[in-house]
Order: C-alpha cells, then structure tokens, then sequence
C-alpha cells in the first residue's frame, strides 16, 4: 500500500478531507448552538466561513516555510525541543480527548434517539474498531474515505424539501435582530460546528501541491459552509423561536417533517448514515493522536494506533458524572478556539528567529 | 552444474554450426537405460524398437498423451517404410540433457533415439483428448459470440489470437509449479500495455514457490495483492471476447493449461458487474442492467439485516401498515428475527450447494423438496415469516445478478457480516459494517491500482464506461484502470 511515500494528498483529496472533518456533531446542533441570536442565525454560517477563510492563512503560510513538517515538528523547530515535546504532548492530549468527545457525543445521541435502554458498550467498541481500521490505511485512506462520505451523505440535504415547503419565509428577515453580547455567545457556542479545518496543519506534509492547498481547503471551508447554510435556512424557517432554543438537534426534526410512503422516521436513518459523518472526524482526530504519540516517540508504529484506541476507550468509561464530562469536553471545544488563532503567534516566532538568524 | 554448463557450450556450438556432424558421432551420455530407469513404474511409458535402414532405432512416449493414429501416421509409418530421410525430419534434442528429454517425454513429445548414431530426436506429438469449443455455461449471452475457453492452452489462445491479427499481441510462456510443471501463457498488446504492471506481474509469477496448480484460480489467489480479502481482485472470464476486450483496453491476460478460465489484471470493483453482452446492447439497456446489477449488490448484502434491524431494534422506521403487515406474518414466529434470519438463509445456501453439487436429475428433486419445504412448510409450521421468505428470495437471486461468479460469492459471505452486525448492533451497527466495506474496497488495489478506479478517478472518462454505459462513441479512451500507453482508441 501506498502509506510509505511521503506526498500522497491530491487537490480532490484535501478538499474532502477538509470538509468531511469539519461537518460532524455540531452540524446537528448547529440551530440550536446558535439560538441566541433567534432567527438572524442563518446567515451566521458565512460569517463562520469568512473567519475560517481568514484563519487557515496563517496556518498554511507556516506550514509552506516548513513544507515537510507537520505543526509536531514545527513546534520543536521553532519552540525548542523541550518545549516543543511538552507543547505536543498537550496537543496528543486535545486530539486524544476531543476523539472520545466526539466518539461519546455521537453514542450518546444514539442511545437516546435510537437505541433507547440498551447498553451501548457493544457499539462503542464496534465504532472504535472502524475507526481504527480507517485510520490504518494512513492519511490517504481516511481521505478517500472522505470522498466516499461526502457522496453517501450529502445526498440527504434533500430531505430539507419537505421542511423548507412548510417553513415560513418571513423567518428570514430582520437580519441583524440581536445584541453583541447574544452574538458573542452565539459564537461561543456554535463555532464550534465548524472547527476541524485546524487539522490541515497536521496532514499539510502529505500535500502533493502545497502551494494550491489554500485554495483547496477554501473551496472545502465554502462546500461546509453551504451545507451549513442550508440547513440554517430550512432551521430558520421551520422553527419557531422557542423551538430552536429548546430543540437540542434540530436537523433530526427536520428529518422527521419527512413525509415518504415507505419509510416513517427516516431521522433514524439519518442518525445512523450520520455516523459516516462521524468517523471521518472522529478518524482524522486519531490520526492526529497517532501522528502525536510518533513525534513523542521518536518513531512511527501502526501500534501508537491501537494504544490511542485503548486509551480512548478508557477515557470514555471513566466512572465520571454526565455533568463533568459534558463541561469538560465544551472547555476542550474552546481550548480547540485558541488552537486556530495559536499559529498566528507561531508565524510570530517564526518571523522573529528568521530576523535573528539574519 | 558443470554438466549443465558443458550442455549449454555445446547447444550453443551446434547453433553456430546447422549440422555438426563432430559431437554426434560421441555417444550421447544419457544412456537409454538411465532413462528407462527414471521411467519404471510409468506402465504407459513406451519403448519400442525398430529396424530402419539407419539401424536400430528406439522410439520413447507416454502413450496416455499421445493419440494412436497419430504416432502411427507420423513416425512409426515413417520410419519402417523408410520413405527417404525421415531422420531429418525430426528435431534433433540435446542428448547431454536428461532432464530436457525426461521433460520432453512426460509433456508427451516422443523421443527416438538412433542407437547407430546415438542421437536423440524429437516429434511433437502431444495430442491428449479434448473436449471440443463449446459456449459458454457460466457466462451464457444471448447477444455476441458464443464460443468459449477449453481446457486446451493452444485452444485458448488460437480463440484470442483469431481475432486480433497484429504482431503486437505476444504472448509469454513460462512453466510454473515445482511438481505440476504446467505451462501458462502470458498475453498483452506490447504497445498499449503499462510496462510497470507487465514487470509487476512478471516478477510475482517468478517469485511464486509453489507445488501444483490445478486451475488457473488458484494462480489468481497467489497473486492478488491481498489474499485476506473476500473479494476477486482480477478479473476472470470464460469468454474470448471479453479478454480480447480486456487486451484491447491495455490490461494483461494470463492463460493457463487446463484451465478454462482467464485472468484478467489489473481490474476493478465496478468491472465485476460488466458483461461483454453489454458493449453489444444499446446503450440505454446496457445502463439499465448495469445499474440493476450495481444496485443488486448493495440490496443483496442490506435487505436482510435491515429486515433484522427494523424489527428487532427500531420498528418506528416502517410506516404503520407496513409494521402490521409484517408483525402478522411474524405473529406465529417464536424465534427473534436475527435466528430466523440466520436459519433461513443458511437454508438457502444449503439449497444452493446441494443443487450444484448433486447430479442433475436428482438436483430437480431438491429444487421441489427445497420449495416445497421452505416456500410453503416452514411458513405453516411458524418457523420462519411469510415476509422474510420473499425477502431472502429476493435477495438470493440479486446476489446471482452479477456476472461474476467470484463476486456474487463475495457478496454471499459479506451479507453475514451484515446480518451479524444488524443483530448484535441494529441499524448503526448495519452502516458501521457498510464504511468497514467501503472502506476495505477502498485500500484494496489490484496489481497496484486502485480497486474502486471511477471513485477514486484515475480519469475522469472512465466515468462514461462505470455504471451508466454511455454510447460508444463516447467511451473513447482506455479506462485509467489499465493505464495504457496510449490513452485514445482511435474511433471514428
């Protein structure tokens, strides 16, 4: 297989990586994360693309000065060995965790959605065994994978129709009925929808054409977004206000407004295609992990993969409180806020020792 | 080894010279005894002497290989008549070499030796029963050509070679097999096939250590790139035209002696539901059965493991009727559905295998007894829902929709994976197993190439030749599959 060459990441390639590792859990909360702004919320998706557009610059600009490392390496070229090791040890931590944050959200949803009273155990370890097996493959495998999910679930936009023919239009307007503060936590909470594109640091090396992959991960950031648009749209008009603060995954009761002859709930097919969705995030966050414990090691080895896996088991059957975890997993989804502005301050550093070697 | 090095000075010697008449007064060193003594204990082994005007001269076969008439007509007539020079009509054979005339006796070529002289010659008489050219009965078509492969390697590639008449087609013997010896025969177009994938395929057929190959299937396993994967990575077919087809698009095509099947590498996972009769069909009905076919495969492993994950964890998927329909025919059913499932299907399988193995007059009666038993029976008796037969039904017969028997197998053992996880884990465990498919079709590849072509674009024109056949003239380049030299075919 090709996992030993080192520039294996076509155009097409980083496009869906980029897009398929963004959409995931927060896409089904995404009405409901942004309430606060009530209906003004649908044109906050672009918004999202634009800050997103402006911090990948930042990131791909450090990365095309050091074109075969990823942010590991960077991070103990540019911060020193022991700092940098230190740095990366936090960052296997946040990929580690936020792989069990999605992993735990997503079985979590199912158990109440769909397998209501049933353990879950089976299926986490089922889940994490495919994860696994995607991320085996390398890069290139969970990449083509991404292809493959984009085609099998962006086909359900849609079953926006039957929601968008009994929405109301004039939800859309006005559009800007909200105050700073709503926005600001609004943004706090629904960003988080669309992190994920930060990982091109990680898989940048990989990258055939380094110096198109801005624009390829812009024309994956714009595919999100849309998608993201729409269902802001369809949320918006479908949904009266007080139903968007208090349904937590709007996008299943748009599902639900379904109307086919031979299905009833098609949420539950939904719910269940969404875990394509899922394990393209949730594998792009192991690999990472993976790529962590290698550069923290020294060495590369397919078992860092499974050691990862085990690890993230554990974590999730941690006999810790509902409560805590939850909180505990949003302080790493804004951890993952300060994770995109960090390589504007590396690109700092970077300037500076260029200045100071010269 | 030095005997070895001396045979090959001297074959290299009587090149330099037509007829060195120097080493063939030397008494061969193979003594005619030594070589009937490599050949006691064969009861079919021949030796028989006979009187010419040259001297006594010992003629050497395997009469099983060899037709009667035929060694009659061409050599013992001959030679006891004596028309002339009928020596000279022979080859003449290294006599140093005994394994070549070892060899050349059990691959059914007889062997004169002339004690006069004490030279060997040869006379190709190869010529075993075989069956005639028959068509094809696993790959039957109604439009097209009907011949098909026999188990002949000559036979074979005369079926190739009669219907592509350039230079450019060669075709590579090697002889394989530690024990079997058995000859196979490499063919390509020199000038559109990769020459990366004919060297990766050359060097795998050298590295093989093996015993015996008995049927060309066997080679394929060896080859594959991943051996662990339920799916055919080559492609196989019976069918002249389709390897013709296959040659044309740049690929390579492996023959072997007595087998009559074909190797077809590279070749991908859409490919397997392609039939040559569809480049004979209209455009539009060779779509609509591809797209029957492709969509068969995905039915064939989902219907049943939905049935089980509908019933058994989510009923709120059907619509409410269909709920009432189906829990009636279940009503009397005490198993849970993933049981009633498992032992139907195996029912089917059982059906299946004992039908193809059993004689075919005794196969009808299983077919009664099997549709008597299953269809009506286990229904009355409550063993199974009236539902699930029609289900499982369906099901069987899209898994055979495939042209591809190695694939329709495939999709047999895949459909338990399915059923397993649609028991043990309902629906999510259902689309879990689908990206473990998805995903393992993904990373296989086929002599280097990826397995799942269109998805993964080479091209983009191999989209106007995947599931949708569009008219001929568009399908104007070779597939990015083969990755041939010469990317345009030269229409219009």
């Amino acid at each position: 297989m090709d996992v030993s060459k080192k520039k294996i990441l076509n155009g097409y390639h980083v496009v869906f990586l980029v897009q398929n590792i963004m959409v995931g859990m927060g896409l089904l909360s995404m009405n409901n994360s942004l309430s606060p702004l009530g209906y003004s919320q649908w044109w906050v998706p672009i918004l999202f693309g634009v800050i997103a557009n402006l911090t990948i610059i930042p990131m791909i600009w450090l990365n095309l000065q050091y074109k075969d490392d990823d942010l590991f390496d960077i991070h103990e070229k540019l911060l020193g060995k022991w700092m940098g090791k230190s740095l990366n040890f936090i960052l296997l931590l946040y990929a580690i965790i936020l792989f069990s944050a999605v992993i735990d959200s997503y079985l979590e949803l199912i158990q109440i959605s769909i397998l209501p009273e049933r353990s879950i155990n089976g299926h986490l370890i089922f889940f994490i065994l495919i994860t696994v097996f995607i991320v085996k493959g390398g890069i290139k495998s969970l990449a083509r994978f991404c292809i493959l999910t984009f085609f099998l679930t962006g086909w359900m936009a849609y079953f926006l129709r039957w929601g968008m023919e009994s929405g109301e239009i004039r939800h859309l307007l006005p559009l800007f009925n909200f105050t700073g503060k709503e926005f600001l936590e609004a943004t706090k909470s629904g960003y988080n929808s669309i992190v994920g594109y930060e990982l091109i640091m990680f898989f940048f090396p990989y990258i055939r054409k380094p110096e198109k992959a801005f624009k390829h991960s812009s024309i994956g950031i714009w595919l999100t977004v849309f998608f993201y648009l729409m269902v802001g749209i369809v949320g918006v008009m479908y949904f009266t206000e007080w139903q968007l603060e208090h349904i937590l995954f709007p996008v299943l009761k748009l599902f639900q407004a379904v109307d086919l002859s031979f299905v009833e709930r098609i949420d539950k097919i939904g719910i269940t295609l969404w875990v394509f969705l899922i394990l393209t995030t949730a594998g792009a966050y192991l690999w990472v992990a993976k790529k962590g414990l290698d550069s923290l090691r020294n060495k590369n080895s397919q078992y860092h993969i499974y050691a990862v896996a085990i690890l993230t088991y554990v974590v999730i059957n941690l006999p810790i409180s509902q409560i805590i975890r939850k909180t505990f997993y949003e302080r790493t989804f804004y951890f993952s806020y300060g994770f995109i502005l960090w390589p504007i301050l590396l690109c700092l550093v970077h300037l500076v020792r260029r200045r100071k070697m010269r | 080894m030095k005997i070895w090095k001396r045979a090959r000075q001297v074959v290299e010697k009587s090149k330099e010279k037509p007829s060195p008449p120097s080493h063939q007064k030397e008494p061969a060193p193979v003594s005619l005894d030594s070589l009937k003594k490599d050949l006691t204990d064969i009861d079919d082994a021949v030796f028989k002497e006979y009187q010419t005007k040259d001297g006594l001269v010992t003629v050497i076969y395997l009469s099983s290989l060899i037709e009667p008439v035929l060694l009659h007509k061409i050599i013992i007539l001959p030679l006891v008549n004596d028309k002339g020079e009928v020596m000279n009509s022979f080859d003449a054979i290294d006599g140093w070499n005994k394994q070549k005339l070892l060899m050349a006796i059990v691959n059914g070529d007889t062997v004169i030796f002339n004690h006069k002289k004490q030279q060997y010659l040869l006379a190709h008489t190869f010529s075993p029963p075989e069956r005639s050219i028959t068509s094809s009965e696993n790959e039957a078509t109604v439009l097209g050509p009907q011949d098909s492969f026999t188990e002949s390697l000559k036979a074979n590639l005369s079926l190739i070679k009669r219907r592509v008449h350039q230079t450019g087609l060669k075709s590579k013997d090697y002889t394989i097999g530690q024990e079997t010896n058995t000859k196979i025969s490499i063919m390509y177009i020199e000038h559109l096939v990769n020459d990366e994938n004919l060297k990766r395929i050359k060097e795998r057929i050298q590295q093989l250590d093996f015993t015996g190959y008995v049927d060309i299937v066997i080679l394929k396993q060896l080859l594959e790139d991943n051996p662990y994967s339920p799916f055919p990575q080559y492609g196989a077919t019976s069918r002249p035209d389709a390897a013709v087809n296959s040659l044309l698009d740049g690929r390579i095509v492996v023959a072997m002696e007595n087998s009559q099947t074909v190797m077809i590498c590279p070749s991908s996972f859409l490919e397997m539901f392609n039939s040559p009769e569809d480049y004979y069909n209209r455009w539009t009905t060779a779509t609509l059965l591809r797209i029957l076919r492709f969509a068969g495969f995905f039915i064939t492993i989902m219907l049943t493991p939905t049935y089980i994950s509908a019933l058994s964890y989510h009923p709120g998927i059907l619509p409410f009727e269909l709920l009432i329909m189906t829990m009636e025919s279940r009503s009397r059913v005490p198993f849970p559905p993933v049981i009633e499932v498992l032992f139907i299907e195996l029912i089917i399988e059982v059906l299946k295998e004992a039908g193809s193995r059993m004689p075919s007059k005794v196969g009808q009666t299983i077919g009664i007894v099997g549709g008597i038993v299953i269809g009506t029976a286990a229904v009355q008796a409550g063993i199974v829902s009236n539902t699930l037969i029609v289900l499982v039904a369906v099901s069987a017969l899209l898994s055979f929709l495939m042209p591809s028997y190695l694939m329709s197998n495939a999709s047999r053992f895949v459909r338990y994976i399915f059923i397993l996880a649609a028991g043990l884990f309902g629906l999510l465990g259902q689309m879990l197993a689908l990206a473990w498919l998805l995903n393992h079709l993904l990373n296989l590849t086929s002599l280097g190439t990826p397995y799942m072509t269109p998805v993964i674009p080479r091209s983009w024109s191999d989209m106007f030749d995947s599931v949708i056949r569009f008219p001929l003239t568009y399908v104007q380049k070779r597939t990015g599959m083969s990755r041939a030299k010469r990317e345009k075919k030269p229409t219009k």
